[in-house]
C-alpha cells in the first residue's frame, strides 16, 4: 500500500490532532463520571468538565473527518491537492482556535464572572450545549471550514472528475458547514433558541454527518475489498437519500416538548421512527460487499468499517428508536436513557467511522505493505466491550430514573444519589476499560508502520 | 435503478423534504409567540444569566441539556421564589448537602433568573413534564391520615423535605425531627423560620390557622 499523491500525507496532521483530543475526551469523561459520586473532588465543576468532554468529542471527529477528506479528494480526483500550504494553514489555525477555546472554558471554570458580555455575546462560553464556543470562535471555525472546503473544491475543479463518492462527501461537508450557522444568532425566545439549536445538533448527527458516513463507508469498502464502484455508489445514494428523507423531518422528535405546536408529535414520531431503515441498509451493504469479495487488502480497516456500520445501526438506530415515539419520550425525555443513546450512537456512528478511516488510509500514508495488526484488534475489543457495558449500565440507570422519578414522582436528587449510585460506580469502572482501549489505539497510531516488522501472521485470527 | 436515477432521487428527494421542513419552520415560528407569555426585558436578562453561568452544563430545561441536575422547566411551580433566590446565590448555605457550586450569582441576577424561569414555566409544552401516574403520595396503603399529615401534604412540605426517603432534598430529612425539636420551637419556626434559624431558606407558614400549625407540630413531634 502506498499513496498515489504526495499531498494525501496532509491527512496525518489532522489524524494526530484528532487522536490526541480523543484521549483527552475520554480522560475528562472519567472525571465527569466520578463527579456523579463526588461532585466536588476536582478543581473544575461538572459543567466545565462536561463541556470539555463533548466539545473535544465533536472537534476531534470533525478534524478526523477533515483529514480523511484530504486523503479521499486527491485519490478520487486523481490529482494533487490544490494547495498544501493552505491546508497546513487551515490545520494550524484550527489547532490555535481550539486551544484558545479550551483555555477559555478552563478560565471560566475558575471564575464564572470572567464570562462577561462583550459586544452582546459571552466572551468565553455561550452556555448552549455542544455549541458552547463563543462567537469569535464560531467565526474562526467558519473561516477554517470555508478554507478547507475551498481547497477541496479547487482540487476537484483541476480534473473535473466528479465521482459519486466525492460529490456526496463534499455535499455533506458543505451542508455540515451551513448547518452550523443557525446556531450562531442570539434569540430572546428560549423556544426559538432551542428550535435553531436542534437544527445544528440534529441535522448534523442525523443528517449531514450520516451523509458523510455513507460516502466514506462506500470509499472504505471499495478500498479494502476492491468492490465495484458502480454498485457501491448506487447503494450509497439510496442510503444517504433515505437518511435525509427520514432525518430532516425526523428533527421533529426534538420538537415535542419545547413549546412548539402539537403537530410535531405526529411528524416527529412518524419520520424519526423510520430513521433506522437507512442505517440497516448500510449494515446489509457492508456485509454483502465483504462477503462477495473475500480478499481483504486491510483487515483492521475492514473490521472497523463493518463494526461502524453495525454499531451505527445499534446505537443510533435501535437505541434511538426505542425512545423516539412521543408516547415513550414523554417519560424518558432528558433522562439517562438519552445519555445511553448518545454514547452508543456517537461511538458507533462516528468514533468507529473515523478510526476505520484512519486504519484504511494510514498504512498507505506511512508506505507500509503490512503492519502488526494485533493492537488494532485489542483496542477494538477493549473499547467496544467497555462501551457496550457503559451503555447497558446507563440504560439501567435511565430505566430506574424513568420509573422512580417520572412515574412514581420521587425526587430527582434522591433517585440520583441513592437508587442509581451503583450504576455510577459501574460506569466509572467500565470507563477505565474504555480508556485502556483508547490508550492501545493511541500507541498503535503512533507506532503503525514505524517498528521493525515482526512475523505478521502472528496476528490472532479473530475476525 | 441506474446510478443516475438513484442520484437524482437522492438530490431532489432531499430538497423536497427540506422545503417541507422550511415551510413547517415558518408556520411554527408564527405560532410560538402565542404559546408563551410576552418576553419582557427581565425575561431576556434572566436568559442571559442562564447562558452566562452555563446552567445547561448541569441542568436540563424543557428536558434538554445535561442530566447531572434536576430539570428547570417547572421549578418555580415547585419551589417558592424566596427560597430559589437564596439557593441560587449560595446553594451550600441553604442545603449543606447541595452539590451545586456557588457560582457568584448576584441578587439582581438571581431575580432576573427567577423572572426567566417563571416565563419558562408558563410555556405551553404539550403537557411535559407529565404528572407521575404511580403517585407515591397516595401513600401508606389503607391507613387513615392524621390531621397533621393532611396539612403536611396540602402544603407540599414534601417538595423540600423527605420522610423515610420519600420527598425532596432541599431541606433536611424529617425522619427524626421529633427527637430533636420541641413543639413550641416547631410552631415558632413554622411562623417565622428566620427568627429561629438565621438565614433560613424555608418559606414562612404563618398564614396557616393555629389548629393547622398545632396539628403539623404534633405530626413532627411524632417522628422520632
Ligand atoms: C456544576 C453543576 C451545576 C451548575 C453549573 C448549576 N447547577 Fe443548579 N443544581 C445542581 C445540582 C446538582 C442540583 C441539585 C441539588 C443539589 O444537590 O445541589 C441543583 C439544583 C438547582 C435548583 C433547585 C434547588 C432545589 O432545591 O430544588 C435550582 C433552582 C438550580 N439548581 C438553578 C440553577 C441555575 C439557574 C444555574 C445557572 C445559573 C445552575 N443551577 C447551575 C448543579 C448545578
Ligand atoms: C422551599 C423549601 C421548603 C419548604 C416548602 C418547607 N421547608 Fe422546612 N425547611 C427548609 C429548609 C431549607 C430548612 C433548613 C433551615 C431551617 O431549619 O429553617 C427547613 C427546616 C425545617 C424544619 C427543621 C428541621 C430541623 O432538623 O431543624 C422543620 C421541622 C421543617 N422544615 C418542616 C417543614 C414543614 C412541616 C413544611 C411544610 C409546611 C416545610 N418545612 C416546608 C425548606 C423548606
Ligand atoms: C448517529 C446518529 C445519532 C447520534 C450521534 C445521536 C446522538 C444523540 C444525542 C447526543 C442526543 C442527546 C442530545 C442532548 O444532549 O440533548 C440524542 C437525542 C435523541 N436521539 Fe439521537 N442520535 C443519533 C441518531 C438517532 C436516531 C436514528 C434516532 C431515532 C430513531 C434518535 C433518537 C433520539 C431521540 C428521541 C433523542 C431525544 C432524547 C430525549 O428526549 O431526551 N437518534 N441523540
Ligand atoms: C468514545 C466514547 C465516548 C463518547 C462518544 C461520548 C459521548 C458523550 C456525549 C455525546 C455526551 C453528552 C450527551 C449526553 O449526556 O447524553 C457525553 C456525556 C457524558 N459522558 Fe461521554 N462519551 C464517551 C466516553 C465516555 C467515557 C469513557 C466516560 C466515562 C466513564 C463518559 C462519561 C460521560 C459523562 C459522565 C457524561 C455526562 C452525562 C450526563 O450529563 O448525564 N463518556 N458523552
Ligand atoms: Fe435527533
Amino acid at each position: 500500500m502506498s499513496i498515489k499523491y504526495e499531498s494525501q500525507k496532509i491527512a496525518q496532521y489532522f489524524y494526530t490532532f484528532a487522536v490526541i483530543l480523543f484521549l483527552v475526551q475520554v480522560l475528562v469523561g472519567i472525571i465527569a463520571a466520578l463527579q456523579f459520586m463526588w461532585p466536588d473532588f476536582f478543581f473544575l465543576n461538572f459543567n466545565t468538565i462536561r463541556t470539555l468532554h463533548i466539545n473535544a468529542l465533536v472537534v476531534w471527529l470533525l478534524v478526523g473527518l477533515m483529514g480523511a477528506t484530504y486523503y479521499v479528494i486527491p485519490e478520487e480526483s486523481e490529482t494533487e491537492l490544490w494547495s498544501v500550504p493552505l491546508a497546513l494553514l487551515q490545520f494550524w489555525a484550527t489547532v490555535v482556535a481550539v486551544t484558545a477555546v479550551v483555555l477559555g472554558y478552563i478560565w471560566m471554570g475558575f471564575s464564572p464572572q470572567a464570562n462577561s458580555l462583550v459586544l452582546g455575546t459571552q466572551l468565553l462560553n455561550e452556555g448552549r450545549e455542544y455549541i458552547e464556543a463563543p462567537r469569535w470562535a464560531d467565526i474562526l471555525i467558519v473561516i477554517s471550514v470555508l478554507l478547507f472546503l475551498f481547497n477541496c473544491f479547487m482540487t476537484v475543479l483541476k480534473t473535473k472528475k466528479w465521482t459519486g463518492i466525492q460529490g456526496t462527501l463534499l455535499g455533506g461537508l458543505l451542508f455540515l458547514a451551513l448547518m452550523y450557522l443557525p446556531g450562531m444568532a442570539y434569540t430572546k425566545n428560549m423556544i426559538k433558541d432551542q428550535w435553531w439549536w436542534w437544527w445544528v445538533i440534529h441535522l448534523w448527527v442525523e443528517g449531514t454527518w450520516e451523509v458523510i458516513a455513507g460516502a466514506l463507508l462506500a470509499f472504505m469498502l471499495m478500498k479494502v475489498t476492491g468492490a465495484k464502484r458502480e454498485v457501491l455508489e448506487k447503494w450509497m445514494y439510496i442510503e444517504v437519500g433515505l437518511v435525509l428523507f427520514t432525518g430532516i423531518l425526523g428533527t421533529g422528535h426534538h420538537y415535542y416538548w419545547i413549546g412548539t405546536p402539537g403537530y410535531w408529535l405526529w411528524i416527529g414520531g412518524i419520520f424519526s421512527s423510520l430513521e433506522p431503515v437507512p442505517l440497516l441498509v448500510m449494515v446489509w451493504d457492508a456485509f454483502r460487499t465483504t462477503r462477495e469479495h473475500r480478499v481483504s487488502a486491510n483487515r483492521p480497516g475492514q473490521y472497523y468499517a463493518v463494526a461502524h456500520a453495525i454499531f451505527n445501526f445499534v446505537g443510533a438506530g435501535l437505541w434511538g428508536v426505542v425512545h423516539t415515539l412521543p408516547q415513550v419520550n414523554k417519560w424518558t425525555h432528558g433522562t439517562q436513557i438519552t445519555t445511553a443513546h448518545g454514547h452508543l450512537a456517537f461511538y458507533g456512528a462516528y468514533v468507529l467511522l473515523v478510526l476505520a478511516m484512519i486504519y484504511v488510509t494510514l498504512p498507505a500514508i506511512r508506505g507500509v505493505k503490512s503492519f502488526n495488526e494485533s493492537r488494532s484488534f485489542q483496542s477494538f475489543w477493549w473499547m467496544t466491550i467497555s462501551m457496550v457495558f457503559i451503555v447497558l449500565t446507563i440504560t439501567g440507570a435511565g430505566m430506574v430514573q424513568t420509573y422512580m422519578e417520572r412515574l412514581m414522582g420521587l425526587d430527582y436528587v434522591a433517585v440520583k444519589a441513592n437508587y442509581n449510585l451503583w450504576f455510577w460506580i459501574l460506569r466509572a469502572i467500565f470507563g477505565v476499560g474504555f480508556l485502556i482501549g483508547v490508550w492501545i489505539f493511541v500507541v498503535d497510531y503512533f507506532k503503525l508502520g514505524k517498528e521493525p516488522q515482526r512475523a505478521v501472521s502472528a496476528a490472532p485470527e479473530r475476525a | 435503478m441506474s446510478n443516475k436515477a438513484a442520484r437524482n432521487l437522492f438530490i431532489f428527494g432531499s430538497i423536497f423534504f427540506f422545503v417541507i421542513f422550511l415551510a413547517l419552520t415558518y408556520d411554527t415560528m408564527s405560532q410560538v409567540e402565542k404559546r408563551a407569555p410576552e418576553i419582557t426585558e427581565g425575561v431576556n436578562a434572566g436568559k442571559m444569566v442562564w447562558h452566562k453561568y452555563d446552567c445547561i452544563g448541569c441542568h436540563t430545561i424543557f428536558g434538554n441539556g445535561s442530566y447531572f441536575a434536576p430539570d428547570m422547566t417547572k421549578i418555580v411551580e415547585k419551589k417558592p421564589k424566596g427560597y430559589l433566590k437564596q439557593f441560587l446565590m449560595d446553594p451550600k448555605a441553604v442545603n449543606p448537602n447541595a452539590s451545586m457550586p456557588t457560582l457568584g450569582i448576584s441578587a439582581s441576577e438571581a431575580d432576573e433568573m427567577i423572572t426567566f424561569l417563571d416565563w419558562i414555566s408558563k410555556v405551553d409544552t404539550n403537557g411535559w413534564p407529565p404528572k407521575p401516574i404511580l403517585a407515591v403520595a397516595s401513600g401508606v396503603a389503607g391507613k387513615e391520615l392524621t390531621p397533621g399529615e393532611k396539612v403536611y401534604r396540602a402544603q407540599n412540605c414534601s417538595g423540600c423535605h423527605s420522610i423515610s426517603g420519600i420527598g425532596g432534598t432541599s431541606g433536611p430529612a424529617l425522619n427524626h425531627v421529633g427527637s430533636k425539636r420541641e413543639k413550641t420551637w416547631l410552631i415558632g419556626h413554622f411562623k417565622d423560620p428566620k427568627a429561629f434559624v438565621p438565614n433560613s431558606a424555608m418559606p414562612p407558614f404563618g398564614h396557616l390557622s393555629e389548629k393547622d400549625l398545632n396539628d403539623l407540630a404534633d405530626y413532627m413531634v411524632s417522628l422520632k
